[in-house]
């Protein structure tokens, strides 16, 4: 009887453990396919595709209030799936897998799209089937990813700012080369975007954000190891909670989180840098092959319509990108969602890979030097 | 005659271990060497063109930096380690069979906790308004928020308290077999208690104490989340270095090649290991 | 030499607590109402409710059960098999392969991690449940294999012939002869290989795919994300059931040895 069972056990387990390594190759391939939904919470939308009916939509989690998916539901009929990646890398990888095709609609950050779109999985926009095209902010429009306008509707913006706890900074912060004042010996907390930080540095002493001038990054290095004393902690996801429990006085946050950050602490004072923005885009595109590209300009129509835009502009605590629902975005966060009129804005744009080895040495370096 | 048919029935039993070490431990080593002398392509993928750029730009001394930088932190957690995680083994050797059993248990219950949360009960502790400064205000000190989470100390502490179990159980593993009576002959010879340990105990426990170090060395080149969560980024070590490459850095040719000059280098500790043992197991976990 | 004798518990004494007080934080920290660490806001089992709702959480257990037991379950074949067959064959190779299936445990384990990473990519092979049991297997297999070694090693070699001179065929010999003798080492490599499958992070962080969430995993992005007390309210049942299972299994023991004797 034992016996037995021990040879069950053991036969079974050979079986497992030749379908590990022989047959790998294709046990895992039916989940990761594309068009399926992440996760129980959207199994309302495994249904068969091509009735015309279904929109697949893929950005990241919590991109849109749930009204406003139901009532593009509603109004249209056509059924939204909701598929979600973590991060703009993996949907490049999993658009190019599926050659532009299987998503109707992606949202995601703006250098990515210009790789999406050099490797011609984006398909040409028509703007005439979109009513509410006009009300897209001019701001946000010819930017370096899509110069001409041909291929994405932004959706919204982020610009990082600085934020600091007036009871514990003895001066007024008024840009970005106040975080290197002496006063701040290791009290300063950073978003970790290597290009961001350098970008800023670079706005400091004049220059662009963007420059592959290699001599001027490293120029811009040896500034940025004079503010390494003053470094407290360099962290992407949820910095400010750096500056509310007191481990910082003086934060460089993104936007989500200033807004994260001013909703616990409404006494931190906001500080819109003197020497210039960097800002980045949010945006929306409709892959080469989407299987129904009318769904995506019909979705596209709706969250471009003023009330939409003021809505999910709330929700997802960007800027807007919409000069028609600025106007109803309320006036006690409108100083959050509306960015700031009558500053240089530039977009950290890709660079040379020249450039971009000298960025990412710059950055290491830097952050070798903050302990 | 029999004996070979024996061989070939057992050629079966192994063949499964034989099949996946050569396929999923030696393949993908093999492919790292390779990857590593590849070239990085414009935006994303790797070329299938030589190069040695890779290694070369390890040379640049931001990267060398990293490796001298993880060096030091192992080599002072590795020596803290020692300095708390000998003595433990050695007076728990000694206890009594029923206390040898509870502390055994007692350090193992951790490890079924998560080692992730352990750390984040010690950002509790070092937070600027934490868990200590909170006591010292009680104690009546009135004194400012603490720096010390997100420092080069935060991050030895969290080392030292992530590996210091290896080394527990190593040294006591070895502290167990000891022959007792050969410490007792050397003090009956008129040796001192410190000459007695130092020439007898500390020798018979040198096979603990140096694979604790292995245990502790070597995984501390590339506990990148420790340097990650209680360093706030700022000390980059060079585990954290190839998840940089790997992840943002999209440059998986050099990550390949700081991973294969890593490789090299704890191989050579671990070699080093087996010529002073002559052992190829490690005491302690196995 | 009584007064030497205290010395050394108080020692471990101290060691002891130091070692406990991060995960007595966390315990109590569990029950803090507020969501932010520095300060205490009044006990509250709020999190525990959240915990038990929170079903991503628990996928994240229920993939890291799976995935801790079927790498376990293919590591103990292999391992087993392959001490056993390994330890009678004399091929040439047979040091060199014995020497790399142990690598993975001898190197930082973000190298694993990134060599399982672009090998899985070079085989077109999608991240997922798959290729995070392939590299957990490849971790457990060491403790397995050592540990069993260790024991064939001491094992008393005259049962075996004694039984295949009886006429028993070998694979007769190893289920009734040599396996449970061996089963002990077995199941203590076994449990080492899932304690250590089920914490790991570095390893699993670079094989899984965008649809596979392991425990570890989730809690490092918690953690990165903003920690909330719900993770801590999970880490204190862990604990519990650690310290239930242990009991449990103390108790059995006992049982069992009495029994044999």
């Amino acid at each position: 009887m034992r016996k037995r069972m021990y040879g069950g056990l053991l036969a079974t387990a050979m079986a497992m453990a030749l379908a590990l390594t022989g047959c790998g190759n294709t046990s895992g391939a039916g989940t990761e396919n594309g068009t399926q939904p992440a996760q129980g919470e959207d199994a309302q939308t495994a249904q068969e595709q091509g009735d015309g009916q279904e929109l697949v939509l893929y950005t990241w989690d919590l991109m849109f209030p749930d009204e406003i998916l139901e009532g593009f539901e509603e109004e249209t009929g056509i059924e939204v799936v909701y598929s979600k990646f973590d991060t703009d890398e993996a949907m490049l990888q999993k658009l190019s897998t599926a050659d532009g095709g299987d998503y109707d609609l992606i949202f995601a950050d703006d250098y990515i799209i210009e790789t999406a779109i050099e490797q011609g999985l984006v398909q040409e926009l028509d703007p005439s089937k979109l009513e509410n095209y006009e009300n897209i902010d001019s701001r946000y429009q010819g930017q370096f990813y899509d110069p001409e306008d041909a291929y994405t509707v932004p959706y919204g913006a982020g610009i990082p700012l600085i934020v600091y706890d007036p009871e514990l900074v003895d001066f007024e912060i008024t840009g970005y080369a106040d975080l290197w004042n002496e006063s701040l010996t290791d009290s300063v907390a950073l978003v970790a975007n290597g290009r961001v930080i350098t970008g800023i540095t670079l706005l400091s002493m004049g220059e662009s954000m963007n420059t592959e001038d290699t001599a001027v990054i490293e120029e811009a290095g040896q500034k940025l190891l004079q503010l390494a004393p003053n470094v407290r902690l360099i962290q992407d996801d949820n910095t400010q909670n750096a500056l509310l429990n007191g481990e910082a006085s003086v934060a460089f946050l993104y936007t989500s989180q200033v807004y994260a950050a001013l909703q616990e602490n409404p006494d931190l004072r906001v500080v819109v840098p003197e020497e210039g923005l960097g800002f980045g885009v949010i945006a929306g595109f409709i892959p080469s092959k989407a299987p129904n590209s009318e769904a995506a300009y019909q979705f596209l129509d709706y969250i471009l319509d003023a009330e939409n835009s003021a809505a999910c502009t709330q929700y997802v605590g960007y800027y807007s990108t919409n000069t028609a629902g600025e106007e109803l975005i309320p006036e006690e966060v409108s100083q959050l969602l509306v960015a700031p009129e009558g500053k240089t804005m530039e977009m950290v744009e890709n660079v040379s890979q020249e450039a971009n080895d000298v960025y990412n040495k710059v950055w290491t370096e830097f952050k070798a030097a903050c302990d | 005659m029999q004996k070979k048919k024996q061989g070939g029935k057992l050629w079966l039993a192994a063949a499964p271990l034989y099949l996946f070490t050569l396929l999923f431990v030696a393949g993908p080593l093999v492919y790292m060497v390779i990857l590593s002398f590849q070239t990085r392509a414009e935006g994303y993928g790797v070329l299938n063109v030589f190069t040695l750029d890779n290694y070369k730009k390890i040379l640049d001394p931001v990267y060398l930096e990293t490796f001298g930088q993880s060096f030091r932190l192992a080599v002072t957690s590795t020596l803290i380690i020692a300095g708390i995680g000998y003595p433990f083994g050695y007076f728990m050797a000694k206890c009594s069979p029923k206390w040898k059993k509870r502390l055994m248990m007692l350090i193992m219950i951790p490890f079924w906790t998560s080692s992730l949360i352990r750390l984040y009960g010690w950002m509790i502790i070092l937070q600027a308004k934490g868990a200590l400064y909170q006591t010292l205000h009680f104690l009546g000190m009135d004194i400012a928020p603490l720096k010390i989470l997100y420092s080069y100390p935060a991050v030895v502490i969290g080392m030292v308290y992530a590996l210091l179990p290896f080394m527990m159980l190593a040294v006591y593993s070895s502290a167990e077999k000891m022959d007792w009576s050969l410490v007792e002959a050397a003090r009956d010879l008129g040796a001192s208690p410190v000459k007695a340990f130092l020439t007898v105990t500390l020798k018979l426990t040198m096979p603990g104490l140096l694979s604790g170090v292995i245990l502790t060395f070597v995984p501390s080149m590339g506990l990148f989340f420790i340097a990650d969560l209680l360093g706030g980024n700022k000390i980059v070590l060079v585990g954290n270095l190839i998840q940089d490459q790997l992840t943002r850095g999209a440059d998986w040719p050099f990550a390949a090649a700081l991973a294969v000059v890593l490789m090299v280098m704890t191989s050579l500790i671990i070699f080093l290991y087996r010529k002073v043992t002559h052992s190829t197991e490690l005491e302690g976990i196995l | 030499m009584k007064n030497k004798t205290k010395l050394p518990g108080i020692f471990l004494g101290i060691v002891l607590v130091v070692m406990y007080l991060p995960i007595l934080m966390v315990v109590l920290y569990s029950f803090n109402e507020g969501k932010l660490i520095a300060s205490w806001k009044g006990f509250s089992l709020d999190w525990y409710v959240q915990l038990f709702q929170d079903e991503e959480i628990w996928e994240a257990v229920k993939n890291s059960l799976i995935l801790g037991l079927l790498s376990c379950f293919s590591a103990a074949i292999m391992g087993t098999l392959g001490a056993v067959g390994m330890a009678r064959v004399k091929w040439r190779t047979k040091g060199a392969v014995e020497y790399i299936s142990t690598i993975p445990i001898m190197i930082p384990e973000i190298i694993l991690g990134m060599v399982f990473l672009t090998f899985f990519h070079l085989l077109n092979l999608p991240n997922g449940m798959v290729t995070l049991v392939i590299a957990h297997t490849a971790f457990c297999i060491p403790y397995i294999y050592m540990m069993v070694k260790a024991r064939l090693v001491g094992m008393d070699k005259a049962l075996e012939e004694a039984a295949q001179d009886l006429g028993a065929t070998p694979v007769r010999t190893f289920f009734d002869i040599t396996l449970p003798l061996i089963l002990p080492a077995v199941a203590s490599g076994c449990l080492l290989a899932f304690a250590m499958s089920w914490d790991d992070v570095i390893i699993s962080i670079f094989v899984t795919g965008p649809r596979v969430t392991t425990l570890p995993i989730k809690i490092y992005t918690q953690m990165k994300t903003g920690v909330t007390p719900e993770i801590n309210a999970l880490c204190t049942v862990m604990l519990g059931v650690t310290v239930l299972v242990l009991t449990l299994s103390g108790f059995i023991q006992k049982r069992f040895q009495k029994k044999q004797l």
